[in-house]
């Protein structure tokens, strides 16, 4: 059966781990970069559904890589995960092409449901 | 999803551009309407979390308002970008008005303006009270009555609160111990352990700055090989309105190496367990705690305690009291020891009461510096802690103190080996009220008393379960609205007092951390209760009273409501206030006037203008005639016509254009081929509905007919606004959406060969009951769900379901389940009051779905939907 291909970009990897184990229950092929600049390269090498991108991460933040994510792959979904309650990050990642913006910590089902949202909402020819 | 959509036009054969252009357009936007709904619903329940935070006055922490108002803000941006594509071009200017919304949110959450940075240390002797700012409470107040008053204090030198904002701001640590506290987002006590643990790893692993450290270093030298006393000397702690007692770690017999170290640890004690119940109980601000540190050096003492300038608990008597332990005070403030006692005649100065107490313990530093617990035999458990001579000493000196800052003290004393008594801190005292005069207690009450003579702690009286709380286990396990029973008054308990009913332990001292804790909190205390373990351990419900030191067994239920007192409301606190600030840019509605020239996204103020405006324009959008893909749409007919109008993408009906008159108007289920749509109307019409209201004419067909015709019958189907309910079909593909009023049903499926773009969709909100009627409804009807394989959620009455990557008769199943579902659930709202008619409907919809699946395939297989 062909899987949901999702990327999960986080710096913390005991976070990555433990989503991509609940997802894998749930016909989501996860894959996971820990940086920006690793998010950046699995995108030019494979083909991704939808993406779940942190903001803080060291080197290039979240805002930075959603930016350059949406130069590469523009119709690609992006939903934001973030652990900072931070309306500006809110205001300029949606303004960036965002598909939604979550706070941490969240459900395995609530973000389940916004990635199918996601991708449901690109195969209907928008971002 | 891709390949369903190709899959799905695939079936457009033949099918002119137009229809198809129009068919695409309808989709989008019907997908863009149930994010925009479910969106909506989800800020709406936000925003009644919110109102219902700040009516009730619970305590909530400054990081979770501010994280609500920011999912609040995510939901409403995600109902303008829906709206924005609806119908592009429209509503542009709503993102300006949210833009404008969010920076007043923001605005409201901002605390006081932050000058520059300071020195990172200050001197003692440089230290007075005007340098609290930079120095917190507990130093300033030191260097204030040595300077001025001449009081011999510790040598030493604070970490200032200059130094906390320069340690957090460079290493990151505010913006990374805030987000911690978001994403540990629990409030049980084992939750705030591990949340205390992730912060304390990071405040660990933070580099020092290293001018800090340099300073740090340069001032230890100063004062030679000498042991220090590492203390907490938070902005805002030992204040009047908030204590903070006991909530922060000091470290003792501190080497100077180590100053740093012990600084890591008193800046992590902010947000222990402990501290963190404290600060949000207290409706504090955690992202605005400062944190300065006093590092003064070791006394080497032979005695010391604590002096209340006035009793605690009735503040009016005219006594000095002083509590004293052999060795150092530590005993005392912890609540490890019994201690003796002195009341010192605030007027003459002279003694009016002893109680030397039976001494078991006494803790002394060792010539290395560490702080080492000793028993106490010989006699010298019964020896006073100190001289007659030096209790009036101490309470002359404490009523300077006391003038000098003009308001009663809480003083920590120690008397060195010179004789010297060497101040160690002093903070405003919390004076409870006079208690009311004692009412005479009834005869039966009396007859119930299992303990008397306690020491109150803390006035007022309450009933609850007793819970002996030993080990940190039992502190994870305490129950809501119990009594809080102890050997030993440890600080630590104090985060388990906003939880209890009253507290009693058996050592400790009306003058301890945890005594002050619960004053503060309002809870009824008594602290030194010979015997109260073995006695009180597992007798079940007690009342304890805190005026008269008495304990009864059951609750004394006049007692409670006589001694009751009130308790401190949150929306006065910097929390609660904040709180009420941010609301003022969510919750008030107003645009409540669709016709009013307002209504436009400039006139939108709060984010529930938003969602109003946004929802109101969204279902206008939606359900705008003239832009549905109705040219070619065609009536449903049975034996009468029906409000139901179906359009063919392709594949979906045996019927042509070609076909002329009527027929190209109206056709019947039986030309419908579409299978998921077979199944579909199947389900809706295989079991009569048997009421509320009964069904009004007999036979299958006609109570449909009349469903679909009568509004009362068939409120998903009703059409009083004119409004017509499409079925959008092709070969493998069905969407249903029906609108009647502000409520909503949509039904979706595709059911072709490949299990991988299969799917069925239902989503569905609103009735006429009131809104727990409706969330039974809906629970009910995810339950039913759920058996068969949906995943289920629900929002308040809203209900979103989905069923994926099955196989085609698997879709087939789930639609005919989903149109017997919508036929038969809408009203049941209506009826479900008691949890015998849930049980009642769930074993009703269980058998008819059981029953009606086994005559699907036939059905489809006449229709010739089946392979």
């Amino acid at each position: 059966m062909k899987k949901i291909r999702l990327l999960l970009v986080d710096d913390e990897t005991d976070f990555l781990n433990a989503y991509a184990r609940r997802f894998a229950r749930r016909n989501v092929e996860t894959t996971l970069a820990a940086s920006g600049q690793e998010a950046i390269d699995q995108v030019r090498e494979n083909t991704f559904d939808v993406v779940v991108l942190d903001v803080m991460m060291p080197e290039m933040n979240g805002l930075e890589t959603l930016r350059r994510l949406k130069a590469i792959e523009p119709d690609l979904p992006i939903i934001i995960l973030t652990g900072h309650a931070d309306s500006r990050v809110l205001i300029e990642g949606m303004d960036m092409g965002a598909f939604d913006f979550l706070l941490k910590p969240v459900g395995t089902d609530e973000l389940y449901f916004k990635v199918l949202d996601a991708i449901r909402a690109r195969h209907r020819g928008q971002p | 999803m891709k390949t369903a959509l190709k899959t799905l036009f695939h079936f457009i054969h033949g099918n002119p551009e137009g229809k198809r252009e129009a068919v695409d357009k309808f989709l989008n936007k019907s997908e863009d309407f149930r994010l925009l709904l479910s969106a909506n619903g989800k800020a709406l329940e936000l925003m009644a979390e919110m109102t219902d935070a700040a009516r009730s006055g619970q305590p909530s922490g400054i990081t979770r308002v501010r994280a609500y108002s920011v999912m609040v803000a995510s939901s409403v941006r995600q109902m303008i970008e829906r709206l924005c594509r609806m119908a592009p071009g429209k509503y542009d200017g709503l993102r300006e008005a949210f833009n404008e919304i969010v920076r007043n949110m923001d605005q409201a959450f901002s605390g006081p303006a932050k000058g520059p940075l300071g020195p990172p240390v200050l001197r003692m002797r440089d230290v007075r009270a005007i340098d609290l700012p930079e120095t917190g409470s507990k130093v300033a107040m030191l260097g204030e009555i040595r300077a001025e008053l001449g009081a011999i204090v510790p040598r030493g030198f604070a970490i200032t609160a200059s130094a906390f904002r320069l340690f957090m701001q460079t290493t990151g640590l505010d913006d990374e111990i805030n987000r911690l506290i978001q994403i540990h987002d629990g409030t049980t006590l084992e939750e705030l352990s591990d949340l205390a643990a992730s912060i304390r790893q990071a405040i660990d692993l933070a580099p020092m700055p290293r001018e800090l450290e340099e300073a740090v270093r340069e001032q230890c030298a100063r004062l030679g090989d000498i042991r220090f006393a590492v203390r907490s000397s938070a902005l805002g702690e030992d204040s009047e309105q908030t204590g903070f007692a006991g909530q922060f770690v000091s470290k003792l017999g501190v080497k100077p190496p180590q100053v740093t170290d012990a600084y890591r640890a008193v800046i992590a004690s902010m947000y222990s367990a402990t501290a963190i119940t404290y600060v949000r109980n207290r409706g504090l601000r955690e992202d605005e705690m400062v944190m300065a540190v006093g590092c003064m050096e070791m006394v080497d003492a032979v005695a010391g305690g604590v002096i209340y300038t006035r009793p605690p608990v009735g503040g009016g008597l005219d006594k000095v009291i002083i509590n004293a332990v052999p060795g150092l005070p530590c005993a005392v403030v912890d609540g490890s020891s019994l201690a003796d006692s002195w009341t010192v005649d605030r007027e003459t100065g002279k003694i009016v009461t002893r109680d030397i107490a039976e001494k078991e313990i006494r803790f002394v530093l060792t010539s290395g510096g560490q702080v080492r617990k000793e028993k106490l035999y010989g006699g010298r458990e019964l020896a006073p802690a100190i001289s007659d001579h030096d209790a009036e000493r101490l309470a002359a000196l404490a009523l300077r103190i006391e003038a000098h800052f003009g308001h009663p003290q809480d003083i920590e004393w120690a008397r060195d080996r010179e004789g010297l008594l060497v101040i160690l801190q002093c903070r405003p005292l919390t004076i409870c009220e006079e208690p009311a005069e004692l009412p005479a207690t009834d005869e039966e009450s009396r007859s119930l008393a299992i303990l008397s003579g306690c020491i109150p702690a803390s006035p007022g009286a309450a009933a609850g379960y007793v819970v002996k709380v030993e080990t940190d286990e039992d502190m994870f396990r305490f129950p809501d609205g119990a009594v809080l029973l102890a050997r030993n008054a440890r600080p630590q308990l104090s985060a388990l007092l906003p939880r209890a009913a009253a507290l009693v332990a058996e050592f400790g001292s009306s003058v301890g951390h945890l005594a002050n804790v619960a004053r503060e909190y309002g809870i009824p205390a008594l602290i030194g209760a010979p015997g109260a373990v073995e006695r009180l351990s597992g007798v079940g419900v007690i009342t304890v009273n805190g005026n008269n030191g008495t304990i009864y067994l059951g609750r004394r239920k006049r007692m409670i409501e006589r001694e009751a007192r009130p308790t401190a409301r949150m929306r006065t606190t910097d929390v609660g206030l904040a709180l009420e600030r941010v609301l003022t840019f969510i919750t008030p509605l107003h645009l409540t006037d669709p016709e009013s020239p307002d209504f436009r996204p400039d006139g939108c103020r709060s984010m529930h203008d938003i969602t109003r405006f946004c929802h109101e324009k969204a279902v206008s959008e939606m359900f705008t005639q003239d832009e549905r893909p109705v040219a070619g749409a065609r009536r449903l007919t049975g034996q009468q016509a029906m409000q139901y109008w179906l359009v063919d993408i392709g594949g979906g009906t045996s019927g042509t254009d070609q076909a002329g008159g009527e027929s190209r108007r109206n056709i019947t289920i039986g030309d419908v081929r579409s299978s998921p749509m077979r199944a579909l109307w199947y389900g809706m019409m295989a079991v009569p509905w048997e009421g509320p209201p009964a069904p009004t004419m007999d036979g299958f067909m006609s109570v449909m007919t009349s469903a679909a015709q009568n509004p009362a019958l068939a409120a998903g189907v009703r059409n009083d606004m004119g409004e017509r309910n499409y079925f959008i079909v092709g070969g493998h593909y069905c969407n249903l959406q029906s609108r009647f009023g502000f409520h909503f049903c949509t039904i979706e499926g595709f059911a072709g060969d490949d299990p991988n773009v299969n799917y069925a969709l239902f989503q569905f909100k609103g009735g006429g009951a009131s809104m727990d009627r409706r969330q039974m409804r809906s629970r009910l009807v995810a339950e039913v769900l759920e058996k068969r394989g949906f995943i289920v959620e629900i929002r308040d009455d809203a209900l979103f379901a989905r069923l994926e990557g099955v196989s085609r008769q698997a879709v087939e199943q789930a639609m005919a389940m989903l149109g017997y579902l919508l036929m038969h659930t809408r009203q049941i709202d209506m009826s479900m009051a008691a949890p015998a008619m849930v049980v009642h409907y769930r074993d009703k919809f269980e058998a008819d779905i059981e029953e009606l699946l086994e005559g699907l395939p036939g059905e489809l297989r006449e229709a010739g939907c089946t392979a």
